[in-house]
């Protein structure tokens, strides 16, 4: 009984120290250098028209975590992403300061967004066989990546099918694949789960993280834009909250799990406790 | 394998009936040759003069229509890279259409002579805006994420183009060429009708100065049989080359 009392209290520490942002990384970072910064976005605010989207949102992104952006849909954490591919420009005074290079930098959407004449594994060459890649890699090559990208998503049984022949997972799965194909040390990715059933969500959700681990991916970090709060508190080392219309930063929150992150988490007292402590947080917007 | 042999043997006993029942219509009611020939009679005076005849009005429409299409495709493309260009010209496009071909025919045989030439641009003029039309909506249809899927990996313009714009254009392209495929027979047979002396425009019009109906029914049923064949042709490239996306219409 005792046992049980204590657990629940460290959770509810760690809850309240979370929340005032001061609390360390308490859990082992995938990447040790924590100071290091893969892109800043500094002070950006965007306007279409008379509408503003993005209010003076200032976030560096560290090197080698995996950062989730968390709000209602349509509050412009996806025009966020936009503004660090470079698809956007920040209004006047805002500014993106890469630190490392553009073409690190991959994408995956909400949409798995194949182009549906082509086979799976044309499709993950996709990103190789156009742009500055081109000229890099031969044919040959590029179809050696492509398959080794093909089976890092589990998927080479597959190589040969046509979009419209998978399912809506294995599609998001050739998605990723494509992404890490092009060996990205960031990945951006757009509510990836989000058009998925749960049981699919869940575990793509840890195969992602297994893929982040995964030290011969080359992928170093990852931002998620999400609405889903528990998978933004399964996946990452710190949450991003936007505020609804214009979207600001409201607050950032360190999630206090341990790596590698595991489906039963879901069920322990820290992970339930920085559920609440966001939840309460939601509330008060 | 069931359902494929009943495609096949359905709509032909429906045919081979409805024939029999006209036969013995003509026959049992006596029905004058001039107003109604039976299928015998019809059959009776198909021959190489017919198919010579089916022969020019193909060469005709084939040609107006390749024409066409081409040109229609091309003006489509300079569209979706020219908002002036397609503010500008789409609305001479729409009068060309609105304007009836059967009109302009005789304008065409002055302006191109009594040759194939004048049958060529009336079936050109009927088949061109269906492709315009269909391929500056296909190579509009582009997902909005797509695009930035190429932009987000530098693909130039002319990859956006070749691997994106092009092949999502396809199926709208191929429906067009499907409806312009029977638009480009009518197109020749306008144009013959207003001045020609082979095709099979000028078949039906001779045969109906002489009241030669059985001919003049050949002439018809033969023109149908092109537009049939043409049609054919094209919905078989459809399924080849649009294979990523069922096609729900006949």
């Amino acid at each position: 009984m005792a046992a049980i009392r204590s657990i629940a209290e460290s959770a509810r520490e760690r809850a309240a120290g979370s929340n005032s942002n001061l609390n360390a990384n308490a859990s082992a970072s995938a990447n040790a250098n924590a100071n290091a910064n893969a892109i800043s976005i500094r002070d950006c605010s965007l306007t279409f028209g008379s509408v503003r989207v993005l209010n003076q949102v200032s976030i560096d992104i560290r090197d080698g975590e995996f950062l989730s952006i968390l709000g209602p849909s349509g509050c412009g954490k996806s025009t966020l992403l936009r503004l660090i591919l470079g698809l956007l420009s920040p209004d006047q005074g805002g500014g993106i300061v890469h630190h490392v290079p553009r073409e690190e930098i991959g994408i995956v959407f909400q949409k798995p967004v194949l182009m549906p004449w082509h086979t799976a594994i044309q499709n993950i060459e996709l990103p190789l066989s156009i742009g500055p890649q081109r000229a890099k890699q031969s044919k040959a090559e590029r179809r050696e990546k492509a398959e080794w990208s093909l089976e890092l998503v589990g998927l080479t049984d597959f190589r040969h099918h046509f979009p419209q022949q998978l399912s809506g997972g294995m599609q998001q799965r050739i998605a990723i694949a494509r992404a890490l194909a092009a060996n990205p040390s960031v990945l951006l990715m757009d509510e990836p789960f989000g058009a998925l059933d749960e049981f699919t969500r869940e575990k793509l959700n840890i195969e992602l993280l297994r893929l982040w681990d995964n030290p011969g991916t080359g992928l170093n970090t990852v931002v998620m834009v999400t609405h889903s709060i528990q998978e933004s508190v399964l996946m990452s080392d710190r949450i991003v909250m936007m505020s609804p219309r214009p979207a600001g930063v409201n607050d950032i929150v360190n999630v206090p799990l341990s790596h590698p992150r595991e489906a039963e988490m879901q069920e322990s007292p820290e992970f339930l406790g920085t559920v609440r402590e966001i939840r309460k947080s939601v509330k008060a917007l | 394998m069931n359902t494929k042999y009943k495609d096949v043997l359905y709509p032909v006993s429906f045919a081979v009936g409805l024939i029999l029942i006209w036969e013995a219509v003509v026959r049992i009611f006596s029905i004058p040759l001039y107003l109604l020939p039976a299928p015998s009679d019809i059959a009776r005076v198909v021959d190489g003069e017919l198919l010579r005849n089916m022969g020019v009005t193909l060469y005709e429409a084939v040609l107006g229509f390749l024409l066409a299409n081409v040109l229609g495709f091309l003006t489509a493309i300079l569209f979706v890279h020219s908002r002036p260009a397609e503010k500008g010209l789409f609305p001479l496009a729409i009068a060309l259409k609105t304007t009836p071909v059967v009109a302009l025919a005789p304008l065409l045989v002055i302006w191109l002579g009594t040759g194939y030439w004048s049958k060529v641009a009336a079936s050109m003029i009927i088949c061109f805006f269906p492709i315009l039309v269909n391929s500056v909506k296909g190579l509009k249809a582009v997902e909005h994420e797509a695009w930035e899927l190429f932009s987000a990996y530098k693909g130039t313009k002319a990859e956006i183009f070749w691997k994106l714009r092009l092949p999502t254009s396809l199926p709208y392209v191929l429906s067009a060429l499907k409806i312009s495929s029977s638009l480009a027979i009518v197109g020749a047979i306008v144009g013959e009708f207003v001045g020609s002396n082979k095709g099979l425009g000028y078949l039906v019009l001779l045969s109906s100065y002489h009241l030669d109906t059985p001919v003049m029914f050949s002439a018809i049923i033969a023109a149908a049989v092109a537009g049939l064949i043409l049609f054919g042709i094209i919905a078989s490239v459809e399924r080849k080359i649009i294979f990523w996306q069922k096609v729900d219409e006949a």
